[in-house]
């Protein structure tokens, strides 16, 4: 099962926001989760809670008074985490573009990592952005991983990592 | 000491579909008074049908209003114009029309049974639904090319034409539904768990609908009777089959229960529309441009759907009123939260069925 073990790193916990939407996409994302297209045999459960969750899914073209909770949850998510689109009211205002309550797209406000067109985008399209989501989420985290890149090569004594010198490496960067 | 505690729900909740916000006034654990807040999602659709679209392109504009009923809202809009163009539909684009209203509402009737089953903590149940909606959803992509929003009126007709393989689709999906339908009833009706949950929870009296202007199955469940598809004649219903379901103990039991009988009917009137579908086109020309005032009264899943359209000669329309069902529906559901446990506010929320983005547009 070579398909599956990519997904096995990491089961994504997903926070869902309706932002504007007229909800086609919100029952799509329901219809997501149920049996049929059954998004929790990737470990994708959909939480209420932001400082849980690893992708956020937002649907609807940013209203006025939903931008600043889109904001507040995101900055909410703890890091690493993807943002994805969900709709093309989403991606660029679609049929909304141009109203005067209406921001055009969430990408003015919060960094987009996966675009999912479609009006409504349909569970199979939300299903591959997750998977596309999973590969960015993977790649960011390993970025995490790795903060002493700032600082040059990483000092070890044995196969232990030296704290004394790291620190000193911190120290001199930090008088820089 | 102040004797009451403020517990907000929402904007953005597990329970919550869509952004409205509660602040419930609570005395130990029961709801003593409710705030709501509904506008988080309004969008401004209403000017923008007379601004930036044509009277042409607004039926698709005004779908996406709301997901759910986005074919009632184009169908009123299309109804209201053509009145105005002084045109009838015949009986083949009528039927073609009523087929994809009455399937709308089983599949909505069945997301707010599963959701209504999720907030009151049935994660199973609410899966079992969801499964059972695809057959639905299956019939409506099959139809009309889409899942949620399918473009399928437009003014003079509809857009796309019933096969001979699509009606063969029609009537196994709807049997291996009605199979399943009976077992949710039988579930619904004799299940002891479910029972705690809804019997006697959430109660909206008849004089209180009556007061406050229920409608739709909230206002079915209490008793009172009101259908706008019995109250007009834009469609043939009462030949095909269509029976008013009331109940009249008012709680989640029967309101559940009116929608599952809903669901019933509306595949009944689904099965004679199909058997009897007349023959003719399901596109004709449909000239001129509106002038004047025409209003519309459409039964959406949630209740009676409202829309005034003026134009006046040009291609711009004058104005669109849109009046959703939520909207009228608002002051009893404040009613019905006062006097029951917080613990059941999101189960109560979610068996009003409420539309957000209908109400805010």
């Amino acid at each position: 099962m070579k398909f599956f073990s990519a997904f096995r790193k990491k089961s994504p916990w997903v926070l869902h926001y309706n932002a504007g939407s007229c909800n086609g996409c919100d029952i799509e994302i329901l219809a997501a989760l149920g049996p049929k297209f059954d998004l929790e045999r990737f470990g994708v459960i959909n939480t209420g809670n932001p400082k849980q969750s690893d992708i956020f899914l937002v649907t609807g073209p940013v209203t006025y008074r939903s931008r600043e909770r889109l904001v507040e949850l995101y900055s909410q998510i703890p890091e690493p985490k993807v943002v994805v689109a969900v709709g093309s009211c989403t991606t660029t205002g679609g049929v909304f573009r141009g109203m005067y309550n209406v921001e055009d797209g969430i990408d003015r406000y919060i960094p987009v990592d996966v675009y999912v067109p479609g009006c409504a985008a349909s569970p199979q399209l939300i299903i591959d952005a997750l998977v596309k989501g999973l590969d960015v989420l993977e790649a960011k985290s390993k970025e995490i991983e790795h903060p002493f890149k700032l600082f040059g090569t990483i000092e070890m004594i044995g196969n232990k990592l030296s704290r004394l010198n790291m620190a000193k490496k911190v120290e001199q960067h930090e008088k820089n | 000491m102040k004797k009451t505690i403020q517990i907000p729900l929402g904007s953005q909740h597990i329970s919550l579909l869509e952004p409205i916000r509660f602040k419930f006034e609570c005395e130990n654990e029961k709801i003593i008074g409710v705030d709501a807040d509904v506008g988080f999602v309004h969008r401004g659709v209403e000017l923008a049908c007379t601004r930036s679209f044509e009277f042409k392109q607004v039926g698709y504009v005004v779908a996406r209003v709301c997901g759910l009923c986005a074919i009632t809202h184009s169908l009123s809009y299309t109804l209201a114009v053509e009145k105005l163009l002084g045109y009838e539909a015949n009986d083949r684009i009528k039927y073609l029309r009523m087929l994809m209203v009455e399937l709308d509402r089983i599949h909505s009737h069945m997301l707010c049974l599963a959701h209504t089953a999720e907030n009151a903590g049935f994660e199973a149940l609410f899966m079992q639904i969801m499964g059972d909606r695809e057959l639905i959803m299956d019939v409506q992509e099959a139809i009309s090319g889409n899942r949620v929003q399918f473009d399928y009126i437009s003014i003079g007709g509809v857009n796309r034409d019933m096969t001979p393989e699509l009606t063969a689709l029609i009537h196994k999906n709807l049997r291996l539904l009605s199979d399943k339908i009976d077992a949710l009833i039988g579930l619904f009706d004799n299940n002891w768990s479910l029972s705690l949950k809804y019997k006697g929870v959430g109660v909206l009296s008849l004089k209180d609908a009556y007061t406050y202007n229920a409608l739709g199955p909230l206002a079915r469940a209490a008793g009172l009777a009101t259908d706008v598809r019995a109250e007009t004649n834009d469609f043939p219903y009462e030949t095909l089959g269509y029976q008013m379901i009331l109940e009249s103990s008012g709680d989640i039991h029967a309101r559940n229960f009116v929608r599952l009988r809903e669901i019933v009917n509306s595949m009944e009137i689904c099965r004679n529309i199909i058997d009897n579908l007349p023959v003719g086109e399901i596109q004709e020309k449909a000239k001129g441009k509106p002038n004047g005032e025409a209003v519309v009264r459409v039964e959406a899943p949630r209740g009676e759907l409202f829309y005034l359209v003026r134009g006046n000669g040009q291609n711009m329309l004058e104005r669109v009123r849109i009046k959703t069902p939520t909207f009228s529906a608002i002051p009893a559901m404040m009613e019905v939260f006062k006097g029951s446990e917080y613990a059941d506010a999101p189960a109560i929320l979610a068996s009003f069925d409420p539309c957000m983005s209908c109400t805010a547009k």
